[in-house]
This record gives structure tokens, sequence and C-alpha cells, in this order.
């Protein structure tokens, strides 16, 4: 839906133009930053922890080192190491770690330091179980754009019980294409809870994008994972940050994560589920 | 609210009035009639009466009428307008007498410059505030974008009024939301008055004959809408000959017939306006490009019928859409609106008109058919409503008013369902809603002694929740409990509201006067739109229990003073604004395809104040006018922030000067400079890094301003040589929007670069350069 009101957009801004400008900008203060999370894979068990800067701070940002980071399931506490010297701020799991779908976990920290009004942080979030991938398939449309576009559809029997909420990525011969977070795709099961998805189309490449695009032969997969409503608000709000069309755009608001006492960011916990195909030459 | 008492208020207020008029001692009689120009027969609206032997007279009403109660005796009346040659009648009042008067236009060697404009003084002398009127021609006058001569762009140049983003439709009044204007095309309510995104409005200017906008002192006869009316008429048509008008410019043509039927008595006009820019991509070397299509095009039609003196009938429509389309989204919108009108004289003291309308708005947003993904939502709004409306030209001091309007307004919020039997998506239908929106009023112009005039009235408004409905449920942190649901015709809410508009008016001579005013107005339907531009996407939603109705009250004063026979306008106003239950939305707030909705908004509080500065000029060579506005609006809701905010609308600082010139005989130059204070936005006071993304940290809501908005556009008309009895003419303009291409800024965007993630920085998206255009436009006629 977003994607075609801004591709309606996009026809009217091509009269639109830029220019850079200087705006004087006060700052506020320090917050701490958290961004990081689990899955019931190997995935990803690691948290990072940094402080905000102004604006225009123009720099790597800062991060907190020297903090105790504890992971809980409610029963067993899981401390996080800063992978020190490499990695400072980064607080990672024992590789054998991988969360269970349909518990909850709660994640402290413990600065040694104030930062913004405390020095301790608190979040929790719960793995949610996600639709199982049947399959994927990739098609190559001429006819869309001038150089065409690569879909990628998906197709899973979606569970019917309550609201579900997916983050799709796709790697090109076993590499993340969808490397930042602007090209992640979301998606809520409104249109199809319950129901089989038969070749949603998750993904649509453009073909000119020699960077992105897909070949014969090429082995493409998806990652499906199931998110909470929280998280997904959350991509969605850091997609758009920054960003002000007056067309489409609400008011610009600070990014709604899950911790307390002011920190900005989110502890995310979900399940992932897989599906590859070899495309045919 | 209990109702039946505050009736029995209204008719004690009304034997108010009738106790306070003179004890009738001698037999009076009464001269009524109807003013209209010679040359097409149409209706003069605001021309003057004047009797000499009493120093007093009237206007004619919107419909040229008038009516004056006097003993008996012989009179010399004297009907005047400007652009037209005055013409004096002198009767033996020794009956009640009806007149027809035919005025004719003036011949003047430049008859271009005729401006068919309000009685001279009425700036002064007439018992209303806060309102402008502009005729077609006035407008046709303004340099626009694409030389597209546009009524709201018009409007947005008014003191008091301001424009909601560079090129958009969308305006507010004295501080007031967008969605708080009322905008009528002949009664019928309009609810998007734009075309292509805002950056042309729905009306013609080749069927609108007059528009006028009420931003304060809302008289008792409208109702529903908080901050403004835009009253806009269309025209009625030649009665007498035939006449074809017409223009071709770079982004539409447009051409209307109009003509009698029955000579003087039946009369049509239909217009019909296409843009074509899209007729050329055919023609694109972009194959991707050939099959889009973006137009827009509207017709409007209407039918006068004067059965004879006591009857007059019309039937008038308007039909627009927006179509637009390429190889991944399709998208149309539009309104039609449609108006029956009966005007009926019962005595010649009581005027009757009776009036149906119907309104529809409606938009389909899809993708291309014959694909798994393939998609189609719409959602409508539709209402239909009738009023009658009595005028009682009591006695000379007293002019009452009173009538009932009743509108049904039936709401599709959204019905979304995939396309084609492969479809992977379900059907989404959002609850469809259903009210009934009615009000009664009562108001009087009174004249007590030479020099005071009061208008008071009181509009009483009820509105009423119908079934079938779904109501949720929420806690008081908005989320849904339960649901319940209400079966078709019961009435599940209902909300009642008393509103008093009072005028007063001191005229110390000819020359100048002082007014205040006083109104209170309600709200019971509105727009849930959080962006600043709006897209055509409007979903509107109603009071419920879950959201209450909007009340406005507003305090205005003023000082008017005309000089140079009145020729030169001048005013002083300021005014105060207090609005309850006003709405916003919580951040991050999703308002297309949900159940929801009502959820997500968020209530609290608003004022605005400000004082407008005001000269117009009306002299033959030299017309326009040069305002400067101080004003400030704000917010206070307190789950958005704890303290109040700078509505999006609050620009304190705004000058627009209008200025048109005829300079020799067939050249005619126009100007129109605007400068704004800019506008309160929210920019970063710090910024976060997640998965690699900078993102901001937000200051306080509309904490900043943008740049300083302020820009000039030029044009210049070239008319043909002004022969008696021309059946044809034309003429040629040439416009520059924005002639020195200032970049004002559309929107800020925070910008992460491509090549150094850590590098962020400020981007201005302005949306137009110098923008030169030209028009041709052409008028031929057939006795």
């Amino acid at each position: 839906m977003n994607k075609l009101l801004l591709s309606l957009l996009i026809l009217l801004l091509a009269a639109g133009c830029t220019e850079r400008i200087n705006v004087n900008l006060d700052s506020s203060y320090v917050r701490l930053v958290v961004d990081g999370g689990i899955t019931n894979d190997s995935m990803q068990r690691s948290v990072s922890l940094s402080k905000s800067a102004s604006y225009f701070y123009n720099q790597p940002p800062p991060m907190v080192s020297n903090a105790i980071v504890i992971l809980s399931d409610g029963s067993f506490p899981d401390t996080l190491k800063e992978q020190l010297p490499g990695h400072p701020g980064v607080y990672s799991l024992d590789p054998a770690f991988r969360g269970i779908i349909g518990k909850t976990y709660s994640l402290s920290i413990k600065l040694p330091e104030v930062i913004g009004n405390s020095s301790e942080y608190f979040s929790t979030c719960k793995i949610m179980k996600v639709a199982r991938l049947d399959s994927i398939q990739t098609e190559f449309d001429p006819n869309m754009g001038k150089s065409g576009r690569w879909l990628i559809k998906i197709f899973a029997q979606e569970p019917g019980d309550e609201f579900n909420y997916y983050l799709l990525r796709y790697y090109r011969n076993g590499i993340l294409m969808s490397d930042s977070i602007q090209k992640w795709g979301t998606s809520d099961d409104k249109f199809f809870n319950g129901s089989y998805i038969r070749g949603l189309t998750a993904f649509r490449i453009n073909n000119a994008n020699y960077w992105e695009t897909l070949h014969p032969g090429d082995t493409v997969k998806v990652q499906m994972s199931g998110i909470t409503k929280e998280y997904y608000d959350f991509i969605r709000q850091v997609q758009q940050a920054g960003y002000q069309i007056p067309f489409f755009s609400g008011p610009p608001a600070n990014v709604e994560g899950n911790l307390n006492n002011g920190a900005v960011g989110f502890f995310f916990a979900y399940s992932d589920s897989f599906a590859t195909q070899i495309i045919p030459k | 609210m209990r109702f039946p008492s505050t009736i029995v208020i209204l008719f004690c207020l009304l034997m108010a009035f009738s106790g306070y008029s003179l004890p009738d001692t001698h037999k009076k009689y009464s001269v009524t009639g109807k003013v209209t120009a010679k040359n097409d027969g149409e209706s003069l609206v605001g021309s003057t009466v004047f009797i000499l032997e009493l120093k007093t007279g009237t206007t004619t009403d919107q419909y040229g009428r008038f009516s004056l109660t006097m003993v008996p005796g012989q009179y010399t009346l004297s009907f005047t307008f400007i652009g037209y040659t005055a013409v004096t009648r002198v009767v033996n009042l020794d009956k009640d007498i009806n007149l027809k008067v035919e005025l004719e236009t003036e011949q003047k060697e430049l008859q271009e410059v005729v401006v068919k404009s309000e009685r001279t003084d009425q700036n002064v002398a007439k018992p209303e505030m806060s309102v402008f009127k502009m005729d077609i021609k006035t407008i046709q006058k303004i340099p626009m974008l694409m030389g597209e001569v546009d009524v709201i762009k018009a409007i947005q140049l008014l003191p008091g009024v301001q424009s909601v983003s560079e090129g958009s439709s969308g305006y507010s009044v004295r501080g007031g939301a967008p969605d708080q204007n009322l905008i009528l095309l002949d009664d019928a309510t309009v609810y998007n008055a734009s075309h292509l995104m805002g950056f042309f409005s729905v009306f013609n200017n080749d069927a609108v004959k007059d528009v006028k906008l009420y931003k304060g002192d809302i008289p008792a006869n409208y109702g529903g809408k908080l901050s403004s009316v835009l009253d806009v008429r269309m025209d009625e048509g030649n009665s007498k000959k035939f006449e074809v008008n017409g223009g071709i410019g770079i982004i539409a043509s447009r051409i209307t017939i109009e003509g009698p039927i029955q000579k003087d008595r039946c009369s049509f006009i239909v217009s019909g306006r296409r843009t074509y820019a899209d007729l050329f991509l055919p023609l694109s070397s972009n194959k991707a490009l050939q099959n889009n299509k973006l137009y827009f095009y509207d017709i409007n039609a209407k039918i006068n019928y004067v059965i004879n003196d006591n009857n007059t009938v019309f039937l008038s429509g308007y039909f627009g859409r927006d179509v637009f389309s390429n190889q991944f989204a399709k998208m149309n919108w539009g309104n039609g609106t449609g108006t029956f009108r009966w005007n009926h004289v019962f005595s010649k003291k009581l005027f009757f008109n009776l009036t149906t309308v119907y309104s529809d708005y409606r938009y389909i947003l899809g993708t291309p058919d014959g694909n798994t993904n393939s998609f189609q939502w719409n959602a409508s709004l539709k209402d239909i409503g009738t009023k009658g409306d009595f005028s009682w030209y009591l006695n000379p001091g007293n002019t009452l008013h009173l009538g009932a309007a009743i509108t049904y307004h039936m709401i599709n919020p959204g019905t979304a369902n995939g396309t084609g039997s492969e479809t992977v998506f379900k059907s989404i239908q959002v609850p469809k809603n259903y009210s009934l929106e009615s009000g009664i009023y009562a108001s009087n112009e009174q004249k007590i002694g030479h020099h005071f005039t009061a208008t008071y009235g009181l509009r009483l408004s009820l509105f009423q929740n119908i079934g079938p409905g779904t109501v949720y449920h929420y806690t008081s942190d908005h989320v849904v409990i339960d649901s319940s649901v209400y079966k078709s015709g019961i009435i599940y809410n209902t909300y009642g509201g008393i509103e008093p508009r009072i005028g007063l008016m001191y005229q110390f001579n000819e020359k100048s006067s002082v007014k205040a005013s006083y109104a209170r107005t309600y709200q019971y339907l509105q727009l849930a739109q959080n962006s600043s531009a709006g897209t055509p996407l409007d979903i509107w939603f109603p009071a419920s229990p879950n959201i209450k109705p909007q009340i406005g009250d507003q305090v205005a004063v003023g000082y008017f003073r005309n000089f140079r026979h009145n020729t030169i306008e001048t005013s002083v106003e300021a005014y105060y604004k207090w609005m309850q239950n006003v709405i916003d939305f919580k951040n991050f707030a999703q308002l297309l395809l949900v159940d929801t909705l009502e959820g997500q908004v968020r209530t609290g509080r608003g004022y605005s104040y400000g004082v407008e500065f005001l000269v117009r000029l009306n002299e033959k060579f030299v017309s326009g006018w040069v305002s400067y506005t101080y004003s400030r609006s704000f917010r206070l809701i307190p789950e958005i922030t704890a303290n109040p905010y700078p509505a999006p609308y609050d620009k304190p600082n705004n000058i627009s000067v209008v200025i048109n010139v005829q300079v020799a005989k067939r050249w005619n130059i126009s100007a129109n400079w605007v400068y704004a204070t800019g506008a309160p936005v929210t920019f970063p006071t710090g910024r976060a890094t997640i998965a690699g993304k900078v993102i901001p940290i937000y200051s306080e809501r509309n904490a900043y301003r943008y740049q300083d908005y302020h820009r000039l556009d030029l044009a210049v008309t070239f008319s043909s040589k002004e022969k008696p009895n021309r059946k044809f003419a034309w003429d040629l303009n040439f416009s520059v929007y924005n002639a020195y291409a200032r970049h004002n800024t559309w929107s800020v965007n925070f910008v992460q670069d491509n090549i150094d993630p850590n590098t962020t920085y400020a981007e201005k998206v302005y949306l137009f350069g110098i923008i030169p255009s030209v028009t041709f436009n052409f008028h031929f006629n057939h006795e």
C-alpha cells in the first residue's frame, strides 16, 4: 500500500527539486541507544549500546562499554559479554544460544554511569511463531518499468488464530541483499489472515540496479521472521524517519521503542523460516 | 440536550422580534422587485436601492430581489450597481408595487475593466464583517500557477487565510484546520476541493458567478463547520443571447456554452474542462511512460427557469474526476454535486427558498488487474439534504431570516479486496457509518435609529448517529475493549448544540462604521488527516459516542472606513477564537483502512487570535488589495504534548498585495506578492543509530520554522479591439508564477549520506522555480 502511494508520489515529484541547506539545530540531552536482540536460530544474539549525539555529529556513534547486560527467560539469566577489544559496546551471548518460540525474554542493562536520566534500563520481547515458508518462486517481468523487474513470490500457510506480523529479507548466493533496514520488507496479516498465501510478491527488484538484481543460476533465499506488533511498528517508523512528504507524512515524532526510562531503540526477539530457490537457466 | 425547551426559547426570541417592530398605525404598502443586468439577464446581487425622499434604502439579496415597505406617497427610487448606469424610477405608492429593473452596462471605452462588485458603500454600511466577496472577473485578473484561474488560490490571498502548503488547495482560516471550512457550490457541500493533489481546485472559473468567504460572523443559516464558509455560486446562464466562452492554456482547456432556452425566462449554462498533459505521453520514447495517465476533467451545468413573477427554479450540477494510472498503480477520485432550488415569493414581504442537494466524494485506489497481488480499495462519502429558508421583510427596520435544514451522511471509510480469481488478498470492510445532521435557525437584522444595526440569531443543531453501525469501546489508554453493533435505523447517539450568532454595527456616517460580532459554531464531521498537504485519500468521520463535536467561539471587532467616493475601502479587524474538542492524531497514526480510527484520535483545545489590516481599491483603472495580518494559532492536546504548540498554520506575519492595472485600452497588467512567516516544523535535536541508519531525535512539536515564504506572480493580458456589437472577442494572457524564482520550502528532509553513513545533512525540497505560461481566451456571442 505504501509503495503504491510512493509510486504515485514519485510521479508527482518529478518536478520537485532539492537543495542542501544549513539549519541551526539545538542539542537535546544524551540518551542511551539500544539495538539488537535474539532469534530462535543462530542468526542474531547480540545487543549494541551507544549514545545519542547532536544531529550533525557526523562521526560513528559513541559506544557504551563496561555495561552489565543480562538476558533472562524468567528462570535462567544469561550474561552477554562485551566483544572486546574488537567491538566495544557490542554484547553477545554464547554462540550455542537459541531462543524458544513462545517464550518472553527480558533484557536488563546496568551502565557504569548515568546516561539520560538513569543508569538502569529494561525491556522485554516475546518470540512469536512464524508461518512456515513452503517455497518461493522468482519471476522476471520484462514489462514493468524500463528495464523490467525481478519478482520474488512467497508461498506459505498463514495461521489464522492471531494477528501476525512479518519481516522479510532476501539473500543472493548467500549474501544478504536486504542489507539495510530501509530495504527490509514488512507485512501484517490483515489481508490474508488464516489463508494460504499463494504467491504474494514479497520483493520487486529493479533489473537496472546491477548491484542487487538477479540472474539465472543465482541461489535466492528468503528469510521470513515472525515479529511482534511493536517491532513491526518500530521498523516502519525507522524506515520513514527523517523524511517528510507533505502529502502523506504525519508530524515527525520520535520512533517508539520498547525500552524504559527514555532509551531509544529496540530489543527484539523473533523466529525465522527460510525457503530457497535456484533460478532456472 | 433538552431539545423542546430550546425550541421554546427560539420561539420566544421570534416573538421578541415582532414585539420590537413599530406598531402599524398607518396603512403601508410595499415596493418589491428584481434588479437584473440588461445584457445577460443575470440577477445583480447587492445592488443599491435608495429612496431619495427618505434618505434610506436597501440592497438586493442573492437573487437580485428587494422589498421596501413605506407609508403611501410619491417616492423616487434610485438603482445603482458598479459598472452599470444608474436607473431612477418614480413610484406613486397607493398600492403594492412590483418593479422589474434592468440596468445597462456603462458604455465605457474600457469595458474589460468593468467589475461587477458589491454595493459601493457595503464595506461600511452592511451589517456584516469578516466577509470578503469576489466577483469572478476580479479572480480572473489574478496571476495563477500555469495560468489556471482558481477560486481557491484567490481566497488564499485574503487576510486571515493561509495556504496549508505550497500549491495546495487546502487553507486555514483564522487559525482553523483545513477541514473546518465549509465549501459550498450552489449550497451543496464540496468535500474535497482539489484536483491533481491540490495544485488546482475543482472550481471552473467560467462556470462560477461569484464567491463569498465568511471568516467569522457566520450567519445563522450556515452550520456544520467551525471556521469559515466559502459560498460559491454557479453562473445562471445568459437569458438574452447565446454565448460561447473558452480558453486554451498550457495545462488545460475549457469551454462554456450558455444561452436562453426561452428568452428572459429560461437559461442554461454548460461548462467543461480537461487537462491534457497526458495526451502527449504516447509520444514519449520511454515505453513505461506511454501508458501512463494523469489528468482531470470536470463539468458544470445549470438550468434556470423563471416560471412567473413569484416562482423561479434552477437545477445545477457538478461532476469531476481525476484519473491517474501507471504500470504499478491506478487511482481515480472526484466529487459530484447536484442542487435543485425553488424560489417562491409568498407575498411582498415573504420570500422562500427550498433547496435539495446531493453531494458525493469518492476514490478508488488499486493495482492493475491480472496479477495475484492485484487489489482495489474504494471509499466514499455521500450527502443528501434539503433545506427551507424564509426571508421576511417585516418592516424597514427588521428583516427576519428563518429556516431549517436536514442532511443524511453516508460514509464508507474503505472497502479493500483483491481483484481476479488468483488473488492472495481477503476483502476488508471498515464499518460504514450513517448520520443525520439537522438545524433550525432564526435571525433578525434590526435597524435601531439611524446609526445602529443589530443582527442577532440562533441556530440549533442536532447530530444523530444512525444504525447500522459499530462502535468500539476504548479504555482511557485508547485500547479497544469490545464493540457494540447497532441495527439499521436505530439512533444510537445524539448531540445537540445551541449556536448564537450576534453582529452589531454602529455607522458614524456614510464613510465609517464600527462593527462587532460573536459566533458559536459546531462541527460534527471531520477529516482523518495528519499530513500537511493532504491527499485525495480523504476519510471523513463523524462525531460519535467516542468523538465529541468540535465547538468554536469567535469574537471580532472592526473599524471600517471608505475613502474617495467608496473607491478605497479600508478595514481593521481583530479577532479571538476558542476551539474545543479539536482533533489531532497520535504519533504514527494509521488512518487508512482501520476499524479503530477513533482510538487514534487525540482531542484538546485550540485558540487563535490576530489583527487584519486591509486596503481594497476599486478605481476605474486600478483595482486590488493590500493586506497585512498578524496572527497566532495554538493547540493544546495534553496527550500529544504537555504544553501548547503552534498549529501547523501559525504563520504570524502575512502580507498580500494584489494589484490589477489597466495600462492602456487593450493592455492589462496584474501582479501579486505574498509574504508569510515560515510554517512551524519539528526538527531533530539529536540522533541515534539503529541497524546502521541514523534516525533523528526530535524537538518539541513545531519548535522550529521553515524559511519565510514569499513569491511574486505577474500577468499581462492583451485583448482584442473593443467594437460595438462585436460578435467575437479574445484575449491573450501571459503569466509568470514565482517571478523571481524563490525556492520556497515544501519540506525539509534529514538525510544520511550514501557514501559516508556517519554524515547527515538537511535537504530542502521545493516544488517550483519560475513557471511561465500562456492562455488564450475567447468569447463569442449570438443574439
